[in-house]
């Protein structure tokens, strides 16, 4: 789905109530929610009951420290919500979220974090700090490129995350550029990219999720809901992806 | 010998008054309007223009004083240009520091405080000022104007060489450029790690063969014998760029629209000034030199005179128009971003950019008429005194 299209979505906000087995608040646009790509290597396990491994490799938003515990970091919504809906595999979802590093920074820890957990889908949330620190797009569109083939080769599907949206970094940082390079390499590769950004804008121009004037033992809470409603999205996009 | 008084040469104000509206309206993410700029319908983007055309006027102007008052006077007046593009790019810093202070002041969300240390060079002052003053550190916004004051610094050294080996100066100027893409040479910024956003070695080339067609106009070289024969490739190169980048923005917009070679060639490298961005340039200076004559009777008209004072006005011009867009981004993402305030940040910043301009305009206008002098104090016989 293209990018310019995710961001009308978000602003003219076509309202959407939340499937009935979600909190109301997750709603978001019909649009946002859809998966134009299928994830075959893990359609294949979860046909055959085989248990699964899902590696979420990512920064600080993947190890969920805003919410104060890993339990509650959007991985481990995720893996919940899939266990819920496929309760004949065994599902496992590896957090390896590590703060402040760049696409290229994780592409170094495939190895070690990724390859070595033996994983049938990757989910990658990426591109933050290249944003940031303003890490050139052709660097930055490499190294993802790098990963997307390094997996593939090892016939691992892929799902790609996107940043973050807040009104406040939005207007201090150029997100769009890397956020357009993202969800084109995407769909260069035909590689499903998981909205969070357009989902996230939706959800602060709604009022739903807003941070705004709430108190510091608050916040925790409030980030927590948020990570429950990515991991809950991201579980009904993929589960659009099994046929 | 010395060069009779010329007739400025609209084109270059008008375009470059262009290029500066661009770089307002490209500067603002998720613009509607840069679906209407140039970097939508060609593979390079209003930079190229103001870089180029810049080159151009140096050597027109700084090449009419060197003949007049000599190299010393020529380049006392370049680096004093090169001392005001440095003051303003200082300037535009510190409103950089302020905004992001401010930002910083202000940030209230958990979900980013771990990720977003965009503030990071706060927590080492002392470290970034001097690394802007050094313009090693370039934050968004304030990459071009390094570029543009490192090529004035080294402009009297070429002003003089391009008056006696032009083509020398341009092999030259290729090679290096040549050098960058092969073997990918780049100078290091802050923080570590970084490179200026603009690779001096690659986009001096830019510089360099305006300043030498610059030249080459001065002197009234026949210019139209090379574009001739090169206009049938120019047009095939750019009619072939534009169709295919073209097609890239329409997929933006519409899905399933095919985008043609995006894979092969995308994305296009502007830090090192990819040659896909190159030759299409190139290939519109053939045809807008061919096309658009220095007397074009649309220059003079009432809708193109207020472009053609943004461009004459250029360095004013353009750092406010890098305020304003860092302004209205500011206020797209903090208060509302929907296609009625699109439309209103543009009007408002490109109007006052233009309205600055005119200002300008009237006010040199102005400081150049002979000042009315009371009769009492005037003494026949005494010609102009300088003001203080």
């Amino acid at each position: 789905m293209r990018l310019a299209v995710l961001a009308f979505v978000a602003l003219i906000g076509v309202p959407l109530g939340a499937a009935a087995d979600e909190p109301a608040e997750c709603g978001v646009p019909a649009e946002l929610g859809q998966i134009g790509v299928s994830l075959p290597h893990l359609a294949t396990r979860l046909h055959d009951k085989d248990p699964v491994t899902i590696v979420a490799i990512g920064g600080a938003s993947t190890a969920g420290a805003a919410a104060g515990s890993p339990d509650l970091s959007y991985p481990a919504r995720l893996r919940d919500a899939l266990a819920a809906d496929f309760p004949k595999s065994t599902i496992r979802v590896v957090n390896k979220g590590v703060p402040r590093q760049s696409a290229q920074q994780q592409l170094e820890r495939f190895p070690s974090d990724v390859i070595a957990e033996d994983p049938v889908l990757v989910i990658w949330e990426t591109g933050t700090v290249d944003a940031v620190h303003d890490i050139q797009i052709d660097d930055f569109a490499g190294a993802l490129q790098h990963g997307i083939d390094e997996l593939r080769n090892r016939a691992i599907d892929i799902v790609l995350v996107d940043m973050q949206f807040s009104h406040s970094t939005a207007a201090m940082i150029d997100f769009q550029r890397y956020l357009s390079t993202l969800h084109r390499v995407g769909e260069l590769d035909g590689i499903y990219v998981f909205p969070r950004f357009a989902m996230m804008r939706y959800w602060s121009e709604q009022n739903v999720f807003n941070f705004d004037g709430v108190a510091a033992g608050e916040r925790a809470k409030l980030a927590a809901r948020v990570y429950d409603c990515i991991g809950r999205r991201m579980a009904r996009a993929i589960r659009q992806a099994i046929p | 010998m010395p060069a009779p008084a010329r007739t400025r040469d609209l084109r270059l104000d008008f375009f470059r008054g262009v290029a500066l509206v661009f770089i307002f309206v490209d500067h603002i993410p998720e613009n509607i309007l840069s679906y209407f700029t140039l970097q939508a319908v060609g593979f390079y983007d209003a930079a190229e223009v103001f870089i180029f055309i810049s080159g151009f006027t140096a050597a027109l102007v700084y090449g009419q004083r060197l003949v007049a008052k000599g190299a010393l006077y020529a380049t006392a007046q370049i680096w004093r240009r090169a001392w005001q593009l440095y003051v303003a790019h200082v300037f535009l810093f510190v409103i950089f520091i302020g905004e992001v202070s401010y930002t910083v002041m202000t940030f209230n969300n958990p979900m980013y405080n771990e990720e977003m240390r965009v503030a990071d060079f706060l927590v080492h002052p002392h470290i970034a000022v001097i690394k802007a003053l050094l313009l090693e550190f370039q934050p968004t916004f304030l990459d071009i104007l390094p570029l543009y004051i490192l090529m004035m610094l080294i402009f009297p050294a070429i002003l003089v060489s391009i008056r006696r080996r032009p083509l020398l100066v341009v092999a030259a100027s290729f090679l290096l450029y040549l050098a960058v893409q092969i073997l990918g040479l780049s100078v290091p910024a802050y923080p570590e790690g970084a490179t200026w956003y603009f690779n001096p070695m690659a986009w001096q080339f830019l510089f360099i063969a305006g300043a030498v067609l610059g030249q080459g106009a001065a002197r009234g070289v026949a210019l139209p014998v090379l574009s001739r024969a090169l206009m049938p490739v120019a047009i095939v190169v750019l009619l072939a760029a534009m169709v295919v980048r073209l097609s890239w923005t329409i997929a933006g917009v519409w899905d399933g629209f095919p985008t043609l070679l995006l894979k092969e060639l995308w994305p296009v490298d502007k830090t090192d000034l990819s040659p896909i961005r190159l030759v299409p340039f190139l290939a519109t200076v053939v045809l807008v030199a061919a096309w658009v004559k220095p007397d074009a009777a649309f220059l003079q008209t009432r809708a193109a005179r207020p472009l053609v004072r943004a461009g004459a006005q250029s360095l004013e011009v353009f750092c406010l128009g890098i305020v304003l867009s860092a302004l209205g981004h500011f206020i797209l993402a903090e208060y509302a971003s929907g296609l009625a305030m699109q439309v209103a940040v543009n009007v408002v910043g490109i109007g006052a950019m233009l309205l600055t301009a005119r200002m300008l305009d009237w006010y040199k206008a102005m400081d150049r008429a002979p000042a009315p002098r009371p009769a009492m104090v005037t003494r026949p016989g005494r010609g102009d005194e300088a003001p203080l």
